[in-house]
């Protein structure tokens, strides 16, 4: 029970939409032609904003809603039109959804008396997976009884102990307190690591999503905006969108002046730049936009050097300190680990910036995308 | 806060109206009559509207069947409410005799009435008279090759197993009618009468609350037929449902209906002038009029010539108001305990 | 008793009236009727209550009743959950819902003898299903069974509005969940769906099982004489054979079925509730959980269940503009020309006697409502308690004990409106009661501090905080008050007078008496005042649009 099981399965999703009936607008997509591949024991994450079609793709992996278009599939097996209860699945919701009017026992084990097991295997299996989750002794508790994150085991213990192929969360840490959700986070991972199961995780929240995730899914308007591992997204981001999303970001307006090789140069912030690698496709006079990263700006307390700028504020953070810059008229944000301990620049001073080697990504600057995340 | 305002403003105007109302209340007893009427609203109505183009006199009345009447009267005999008591068989005015619930009245036509119209005090006096009939159904009487029953055994044959209507004699006082009935062409001999009413028991599909309860199933073929006083049986004839009606030759009984006024009443003056005015030709010459088909009880009143011609040839006999009067609370026990739940 | 209010005159004083008000028209009745079953003449004596105890005939109409009620309770709560489950569902189209809704409102809003007087013509040996359309003979009307089946018709709503946010309410996740853990759906349905169902479950049996218990009317009309039940014989002893010592003797011993249902819906059912019912539902179901042969069986049973109500009120309607049903279908309107003056001083009565016992009774339901909830003052709950106790007696006990406790002196109340006004608010008054505990309770209390804070008493804070709040459960406190009005026959039978007379009262007259079409236009026309009064409410309530505002259908559930 605690080691990884053998049947591991991937799952693969095509070309799957799923259209909703919307009081106002009429018909809207919520999932258009999603396609993920999620390999087997892997732990992948839906992240994106409310309504991006993370959670509709979810319960579509799950059984509870049927794509109008494209296909699922475990392992080899299509599932598309299979109902919930024939897929093999674990799932953890965001309310817990534990029965009320069950005991923590038979809430775990309800799943193992569907598939008909014996009171002797039911009784070791479930004080297993009550021990696992740390809740040995909470056998005949009601879920009234218990805390949030009492709740949130007994829900995950229900869903592990019948061993499914696929183990699909929901969101599942959001009705905790924050201090609560760094530890259950973890231990989920962990619980993921050991048990092997392929995993499918909805989230909005990026920090969560780096934490538990091999691989994270962006997701945006019901489409896939990005995929790749935290790393992937956070430094190499492939639109404005998932810059912004995933984690903290400058965005600057720019303008191509020359691209050749594998640098290219680019006017911005009243001076030129070069970037590597130089950005696909991007012809000279093309407007772009650079993001940088705020830890990715260091401040020089010299007024040489080409970017010019002034502190306009500083926020003592502890363990780093957060300033806002004005530079050739835009504001920055900018990170600085307190390694100098105690030295102050104060409000006012004016600065140098340098950004760090390879910190700039450059993006084409559609105009549809500037007005949507405006 | 316009709406508690509004509603505060509603509450104290209702108040106030509530209170007008409640006090208003005596005041309307002054001028007007008050009357239990046994009879039906239909026949009441038109009669009592007669009285007040003839006197001036506003009969205010409600309706109850005969039993909730005299209940009614009898409860309330510390306090009366009405002055009046209308219509009904007047074996219920003999049993109301035993509680003391009347004023003896002998109007003007007291001395024209035949004796058994009339109590010797005055404590009830007759204003119709109504007879008992059979009333069955015509298809009923087709599909099982029957003839109208023309004796009360004829009522014991397999086909009308539970497809008799009558009247519960808790309630009617026209099932008090009957039973004293069957007492009579049984001699009053009750072994034998209440042999045969149990022996009737399982042909009776359903014992009604008043007196014309079943004349309704019996014109829809509900039920097969039952028993019923004439007046009831013509109409639901009148309405035009396919009926007969007949007579059982050994005789069946008739009960006359009477008016009495209430002990304490608060208007005795004007509850008189209604007795003299109901127990007169006077009113009874209106029967015909509205289509009411009592046989009046005023020797002066012609028969409707259509009534006389059903009433022809059948053997009808009073019963006696004494006998029944005295008897009439341990027979309808009895017949609770023996016949209606066995 | 008002210990801890002396600081709060209004409170104190609304107490006071409170208690006197309850206890001359809750608890004096009740003694008065226990000294009528429990003396003879000044001395005690069981003799009465022992005469009907062991009177044979009794104690199998004491028993017919339990039987029926039970049957009544049962099929009643499964064919509302039926009708629940499919509403909750199904995924019906909304225009549907409403037309369910509607149907099984129509029996509940009814004059009790609606379903009755439509059986009476449908079934029998002549009747217009049983011998015109199925063509069977001796077919007999009278009994347990038809009145089971009217009876069920006509309570069946009670539990469907019961259940039906019940189910609504119920997490789909928790479903979801079972489904996703490999059971199938009959398994979701059996092992969660409906353990948490069970206390809905068991709150609408009781509450049809009181509905038979006191229900006289339908037994009145149906069960014949092979089938006596307790009411009627109560109302029969009564007012045939002028027993009111017997009368009261046997509606005292219905006390006590009436009095465990109450303990036991108090004390037991509703503490077992898992799901919080909060008036908005949780949504439908996210899979389909109904598979599709049981979704088109569930569809065709309550289609089959609104058919019939509909036929019945096609026929009530059809009754009241020909000369004679069964005999002459010519077409008419002098039934609604009877009614509308024969009739004119009935319908008059029971209008202004609902329209005083409707804004007192919602009245009386806030103000109770409020301080039980709000206030604490010694016997709070006792007050709460003996409020609702002649809501849950059946309705002949009531009227009964109000007519030997108000018909001599010393308070002398027989022949006037009041007595039927007062039977009305403290009968009917509960509803809004709980109404407003249930919108209490969802207030909070920060509210109202806020308020005192600012220096506002509790008067000037009830009236000018609270008040507007509770505002919804005031109109749908008065709307029962009032449906009831209209509707009710089995405490105020015994309480109409010359003076006052009743709509319902006169319908049961007319149907003893051959009086089929009058009867008839009279239930139309209460149907259709009720429905406008609903409709009518039921916008107010919308105006007043607040946080777990109660809708009216919802209440005449319980």
């Amino acid at each position: 029970m605690t080691e990884s099981v053998g049947n591991r399965v991937g799952v693969r999703i095509d070309g799957v939409s799923k259209r909703f009936a919307h009081r106002v607008k009429g018909e809207v997509y919520a999932v258009r032609e999603v396609c993920l591949d999620v390999r087997p024991g892997e732990f992948l994450t839906l992240l994106g904003p409310s309504g991006c079609g993370k959670t509709t793709t979810l319960r579509m992996i799950a059984g509870f809603e049927t794509p109008d278009a494209g296909s699922v599939h475990f392992g080899e097996r299509d599932m598309t039109g299979l109902p919930a209860n024939q897929r093999d699945i674990g799932f953890v919701f965001q309310n817990y959804a534990l029965f009320p009017h069950l005991s923590v026992f038979e809430n775990v084990a309800y799943g193992l008396r569907v598939r008909g097991r014996t009171d002797a295997e039911i009784g070791k299996s479930v004080g297993d997976v009550l021990a696992l989750v740390g809740l040995a002794g909470y056998e005949q508790q009601f879920s009234g009884q218990l805390s949030g994150g009492e709740q949130q085991r007994v829900a995950l213990a229900r869903a592990i102990v019948i061993q499914p192929s696929v183990l699909l969360f929901d969101e599942p840490l959001s009705n905790l307190d924050a201090k609560l959700r760094v530890q259950m986070r973890q231990e989920i991972h962990d619980l993921q690591r050991r048990l092997g199961i392929t995993t499918v995780y909805v989230t909005h929240d990026q920090e969560e999503a780096m934490a538990v995730s091999d691989r994270i899914v962006v997701m945006h308007q019901g489409r896939v905006m990005q995929e790749g591992t935290a790393e992937d997204l956070y430094h190499r981001p492939s639109s404005q969108f998932v810059a912004q999303f995933v984690g903290r970001v400058n965005l600057v307006a720019g303008r191509v002046t020359e691209a050749a090789g594998d640098t290219a140069r680019i006017a911005a912030l009243g001076t030129m730049l070069s970037v590597r690698p130089s950005p696909a496709g991007l012809a000279p006079g093309a407007p772009v936009r650079l993001v940088v990263r705020p830890e990715a700006i260091s401040i020089l307390r010299t007024d040489a050097g080409p970017l010019q700028a002034t502190v306009e504020s500083r926020t003592f953070l502890g363990e780093k300190i957060e300033y806002v810059v004005r530079c050739a008229g835009e504001a920055l944000q900018v990170v600085c680990y307190d390694e100098r301990r105690g030295e102050v620049i104060p409000p006012g001073a004016a600065v140098s910036l340098r950004f760090g080697a390879d910190a700039v990504t450059v993006l084409p600057a559609t105009l549809a995308e500037d007005h949507r995340d405006a | 806060m316009t709406v508690i305002r509004r509603f505060r403003q509603t509450t104290r105007a209702v108040a106030l109206f509530g209170f007008a109302l409640f006090a208003s209340l005596p005041a309307l007893a002054a001028d007007t009559l008050n009357v239990y009427s046994i009879w039906p609203e239909n026949w009441a109505k038109p009669m009592f509207e007669e009285f007040e183009k003839a006197t001036g006199i506003k009969v205010n009345f409600v309706r109850f069947s005969s039993g909730e009447a005299l209940a009614r009267v009898i409860a309330e005999k510390n306090n009366p409410r009405v002055d009046v008591l209308f219509g009904g068989p007047v074996e219920t005015y003999a049993a109301g005799i035993n509680e003391g619930i009347f004023e003896p009245y002998k109007p003007p036509s007291f001395a024209a009435l035949p004796p058994r119209f009339r109590q010797a005090d005055g404590q009830w006096v007759a204003i119709a008279d109504d007879p008992l009939v059979f009333m069955t159904n015509d298809k009923f009487l087709k599909e099982n090759n029957l003839k109208a029953p023309a004796s009360w055994n004829d009522l014991l044959a397999a086909p009308y197993k539970n497809m008799l209507q009558m009247a519960d004699a808790r309630t009617s006082g026209t099932a008090v009618t009957r039973i004293f009935s069957v007492l009579e062409v049984n001699g009053r001999d009750e072994t034998k009468a209440f042999d045969y009413m149990k022996k009737l028991r399982p042909n009776v599909q359903l014992y009604t609350k008043s007196g014309g309860g079943g004349t309704l199933p019996v014109g829809l073929g509900q039920a097969g037929g039952g028993i019923f006083f004439i007046v009831d049986a013509l109409d639901t004839k009148a309405k035009g449902y396919d009926v007969t009606i007949s007579f059982p030759q050994e005789g069946i009984g008739t009960a006359a209906e009477g008016i009495a006024l209430i002990k304490g009443a608060k208007n005795p003056a004007l509850g008189k002038k209604l007795i003299d005015w109901a127990t007169s030709p006077a009113m009874q010459n209106n029967f015909a009029k509205y289509k009411i088909n009592f046989v009046p009880a005023h020797p002066d009143v012609v028969l409707e010539p259509s009534l006389a011609a059903v009433l022809k040839g059948a053997k009808i006999f009073p019963i006696d108001a004494e006998y029944a009067g005295a008897n009439r609370k341990r027979i309808v026990d009895r017949w609770v305990a023996e016949v209606l739940n066995p | 008793m008002v210990m801890g209010l002396r600081n709060d005159p209004a409170v104190a004083i609304a107490v006071i009236v409170l208690w006197a008000l309850l206890a001359l028209f809750v608890v004096y009745p009740l003694v008065m009727l226990l000294g009528r079953v429990l003396t003879d003449h000044g001395t005690f004596t069981t003799a009465g209550l022992m005469a009907v105890l062991t009177d044979r005939h009794q104690i199998r109409a004491f028993w017919n009743s339990l039987l029926l009620a039970v049957l009544v309770g049962f099929a009643g709560t499964v064919l509302g959950f039926l009708f629940a489950f499919t509403a909750a569902r199904e995924r019906l189209p909304r225009e549907l819902i409403t037309v369910i809704d509607a149907v099984v409102l129509l029996p509940l809003v009814s004059p009790p003898f609606t379903t009755a007087i439509a059986m009476i013509f449908s079934f029998g040996p002549r009747g217009l299903i049983t011998y015109d359309l199925l063509g069977l003979k001796g077919a007999t009307v009278y009994g347990l069974t038809s009145t089971l089946a009217s009876e069920v018709m006509t309570y069946f709503p009670i539990a469907y509005l019961t259940l039906r946010p019940l189910l609504a309410a119920i997490d789909s996740n928790v479903e979801g969940m079972a489904l996703s853990l490999g059971a199938s759906r009959w398994r979701v349905f059996r092992t969660v769906t409906l353990p948490l169902t069970v206390p809905g479950l068991a709150n609408a049996f009781l509450l049809l099982f009181a509905a038979s218990l006191a229900d006289f009317a339908t037994p009145l009309i149906l069960a014949g004489n092979n089938f006596p039940v307790l009411p009627t014989q109560a109302f029969l002893q009564i007012t045939g054979l002028f027993d009111l010592r017997g009368g009261a003797a046997l509606s005292f011993v219905l006390l006590f079925p009436a009095l465990l249902v109450f303990v036991l819906q108090r004390y037991w059912v509703s503490r077992r509730y898992y799901v919080t019912v909060t008036g908005k539902g949780a949504g439908q179901t996210p899979f389909d959980s109904i598979s599709p042969d049981a979704r088109a069986a569930l569809l065709a049973i309550c289609a089959l269940v609104a058919l019939v109500i509909v036929y019945f009120y096609a026929l009530l309607l059809y009754a009241s503009i020909v000369v004679a049903l069964g005999a002459n279908h010519t077409l008419t309107l002098q039934h609604y020309r009877t009614i509308f003056t024969d009739g004119l001083k009935a319908i008059r009565d029971t209008l202004i006697i609902a329209a005083f016992a409707m804004p007192l009774g919602g009245l009386y339901g806030i103000l109770l409502g409020y301080l039980v909830t709000k206030k604490s003052f010694l016997g709070r709950r006792s007050m709460e308690l003996v409020s609702m106790i002649n809501y849950a007696l059946p309705g002949t006990i009531v009227g009964i004990a109000y007519l030997i406790a108000f018909n001599d002196p010393p308070i002398e109340l027989a022949g006037t409106a009041l007595i039927i006004i007062a039977c009305y608010i403290f009968r009917y008054g509960p509803t809004g009661i709980r109404a407003t505990v249930a919108l209490l309770q969802q207030i909070d209390k920060s509210l109202e501090e806020a308020s005192q804070g600012l220096g506002a008493g509790s008067a000037t804070t009830f009236r000018r905080v609270t008040l507007p709040l509770i505002m919804p459960a005031f109109f749908a406190g008065l709307g029962v008050v009032f449906i009831r009005s209209m509707t009710a026959i089995s405490a105020t039978i015994f309480l109409v007078s010359i003076s006052w007379t009743l709509i319902t009262v006169k319908i049961l007259e007319n149907i003893t008496e051959l009086s089929l079409g009058p009867a008839a236009a009279f239930s139309v026309l209460v149907v259709v005042i009720v429905f406008v009064v609903i409709a009518i409410i039921g916008r107010v309530l919308h105006r007043f649009r607040a946080p777990g505002a109660v809708s009216m259908t919802n209440l005449l559930g319980g």
